[in-house]
């Protein structure tokens, strides 16, 4: 936008480059750079992906522009189950996340004393190797004759011919693990902040620990709870990863989807809506987010 | 020669780093395709980013824009190359022939293991293709259908056959594929079959047919490839159909027939070479399997079997191909005239395992090896061959469709 104003101005000197005016630029200056990555990263593949989707064609006689706009509802229709299992375990692996992230947090943030930094180190560590490496262990320890089955199996918990692998079970389970520290450590550092002189003061004024809870440590917590919502439930929807390595066909996802429809099917105006489409999902979800939480505190809470 | 897996010669000194962790974390034995068809599965490798990006820009067909080859009169005269450039799949041959073919023809071979995957390599080269340029390479080894897709598009260059006189000692049954029928553009690296690799101990019994991959009593504990040729085509077989002659229906209905156990059940994924993972850890007790894998399986777990149903097996071959505006046919030429020879054959068959299309190169086997040379996966005899079938050749539109079907039935 006004970044080329922004570099030429310099060049064009004399009177015209007065001090107002350059104060009046300095705010375009600071921005340009984000811009510039918002829109080489961000709006051009975004108007590239829709110019593709309204195409059509076949890969080997090529894609021409006819504006079929029908391939949206088509594509939602035709993958509508796999649209909705994403939301589903997405959903499902957040709200684990949550469940888990929590206790762990707080102990952390108010119990673990000098362990604190090298406990938050073992949440981090295992990210060190990459999302493939650690969700193929996955696939060990969850083999058939592994270890994990064999002792459910035993406590009951697994019929006697019962799996976890190419299971619904294995790749929320999957998912959940590779997406814990995108709420563990917002919770951490919302927890860690949070003035515990309140807590002494509600208790004081008679309320029971878990009233104290209630109101005082959950709402203080609340940012870190949507942010950590968000940073988990945004890149897991669009995960295929886990699908792929610990589902059956029966649990791929609309990630899986797309990679096939670009790399396999290379039917790409159906690949580009369906991208399209997630992206959208992922916008109008933040919308409400920050329309539920106010936008200064959804920034507040993300910078956490 | 033996066959204990760390004296298979020099690894790749550029094994990508995923692959190598990969591999340490899941103990699998090196296989050729395993580990990264998986990441080209999972869209992860280098290629399928550029072929990703390549989806992204560019939408141009790559239909026949009308070039037509005078195969009879090729010629590639004798000419100074500096070096032949070589896609091929990984773990594929056996390093230590390159040096003395280098030392003879006074060139380098760039021996590039980046054929990961027919489609994916496809894609990335597709632009250049089209656009009348090289790719850089002077060799590439497409699977069947895949070359079938390079010739009739233009994009193959046919061979001079005076430079390859060990052409001669090409495997009968592998002569005149449908797609070329007398041989003028490919020449086979290597075959292998199709077929069912099971674990008799988990299966309880020896299975024998096609059919026996929808017994109720696996349930789960079976897969089949993503790619329809593969797993349409054998069971096609099962249907009592020839998959080489059958037609787009009699596809479909396969695809149809996968669907319904899908639907109940019974297969529990649908994989790219990741089967034997699964197979080798017990999770999977029968599955689509390729022959090479499980010769190169049982050699750390005996028990795992191949079979050939009594219904028939598909087979395939990599074949190498020279791409178009090479930088030396003729230096291409001279390459798979030296793999050709049966010595040398015989030490990439040592290695791969895959069955070799070079004659006489079991004789020579049999001296230094003779448990390898009566493996009937890499020497199959008349009667195991006579129940082997090529992939159809259906044209480029039916195949895209029966490709958007077959993805439609694995998820996706």
């Amino acid at each position: 936008m006004s970044t080329a104003g922004a570099n030429a101005a310099p060049k064009s000197g004399g009177g015209w480059f007065t001090l107002r005016r350059r104060r009046a630029l300095l705010p375009a200056m600071f921005i340009a750079p984000g811009l510039m990555w918002l829109i080489v990263f961000y709006a051009i593949p975004i108007v590239s992906q829709l110019w593709v989707s309204l195409q059509t064609g076949n890969p080997d006689d090529g894609f021409t522009q006819t504006w079929n706009w029908s391939v949206y509802p088509d594509s939602i229709s035709e993958y509508s189950d796999q649209l909705i299992r994403s939301v589903e375990y997405a959903l499902t692996a957040t709200i684990l996340c949550l469940i888990i992230s929590f206790p762990l947090a707080y102990f952390i943030a108010f119990k673990a004393g000098r362990w604190r930094n090298f406990l938050l180190l073992l949440i981090i560590l295992p990210f060190f190797t990459s999302l493939i490496v650690r969700t193929v262990a996955w696939q060990t320890l969850l083999t058939d004759d592994g270890f994990v089955v064999n002792t459910l199996q035993s406590l009951g918990v697994l019929g006697e011919n019962g799996r976890l692998l190419a299971t619904r079970t294995a790749v929320i389970a999957g998912i959940t693990y590779n997406f814990l520290p995108f709420m563990a450590l917002p919770l951490y550092a919302s927890l860690e902040r949070m003035d515990r002189r309140l807590v002494e003061a509600a208790t004081d004024l008679y309320a029971s620990r878990w009233t104290a809870f209630r109101k005082v440590t959950l709402p203080l917590a609340a940012p870190g709870i949507f942010a950590g919502t968000l940073l988990t439930f945004i890149p897991a929807i669009g995960d295929y990863i886990n699908a792929q390595l610990l589902g059956t066909s029966q649990n791929y996802m609309i990630g899986n989807v797309i990679q096939s429809q670009y790399l396999v099917v290379r039917e790409y105006p159906t690949a580009a809506a369906l991208s399209f489409v997630l992206m959208l999902g992922v916008l109008v979800i933040i919308g409400i987010a920050a329309r539920a939480l106010g936008l200064r505190r959804l920034s507040e809470a993300a910078a956490a | 020669m033996t066959r204990q897996p760390d004296e298979r010669g020099p690894q790749q000194d550029e094994e990508p780093l995923e692959q190598f962790l990969e591999r340490l974390v899941a103990g699998e034995p090196i296989s050729r395709r395993s580990v990264l068809r998986r990441f080209a599965a999972a869209g992860l490798t280098v290629g399928s980013a550029s072929a990703f990006l390549a989806a992204c820009g560019g939408v141009e067909g790559t239909a026949n824009k009308g070039t037509t080859v005078d195969v009879a009169n090729v010629s590639h005269p004798k000419e100074d190359f500096s070096k032949v450039v070589f896609s091929n799949w990984p773990l594929y041959i056996d390093q230590k022939v390159i040096p003395p073919w280098e030392k003879e023809q006074g060139a380098k071979l760039r021996y590039l293991e980046d054929y990961n995957d027919n489609e994916e390599f496809f894609a990335k080269v597709r632009q250049e293709l089209e656009s009348g340029s090289g790719i850089g390479r002077d060799l590439v080894a497409p699977t069947d259908w895949m070359a079938a897709r390079w010739i009739d598009l233009g994009y193959a260059v046919p061979i001079d056959k005076a430079n390859v006189p060990n052409a001669k000692n090409l495997q009968d049954s592998l002569a005149s594929p449908p797609y070329d029928k007398n041989r003028d553009f490919t020449l086979p690296w290597q075959s292998g079959i199709t077929g069912i690799g099971y674990n008799p101990k988990k299966t309880g019994r020896k299975l024998t047919s096609v059919k026996d991959l929808y017994d109720p009593a696996f349930k789960g504990r079976v897969s089949m490839f993503t790619e329809w040729r593969d797993s349409a085509g054998l069971v096609l077989l099962g249907m009592g159909k020839d998959p080489t002659t059958a037609t787009k229906d009699d596809y479909t209905e396969a695809i149809a027939r996968i669907d319904e156990e899908n639907k109940k059940g019974q297969i529990r994924k649908f994989t790219g070479n990741d089967y034997t993972k699964d197979l080798a850890a017990g999770n999977l007790w029968a599955c689509i399997a390729w022959s090479g894998d499980l010769v190169q399986l049982q050699a750390d777990n005996p028990n795992l079997e191949f079979l050939v149903p009594e219904e028939g097996a598909m087979t395939w071959s990599d074949n190498m191909l020279i791409p178009q505006k090479p930088t030396t046919a003729y230096g291409a030429e001279t390459f798979m005239n030296y793999v050709y020879d049966p010595e040398v054959a015989a030490v990439i068959a040592a290695y791969v395992n895959y069955f070799c299309p070079v004659k006489g190169v079991k004789e020579i086997l049999a001296k230094t090896d003779p448990e390898l040379a009566n493996n009937q996966l890499i020497f199959p005899d008349d009667k195991t061959l006579a129940q082997l079938h090529a992939y159809p050749s259906l044209g480029a539109a039916p195949e895209r469709e029966l490709t958007a079907e077959m993805q439609k039935v694995t998820g996706a």
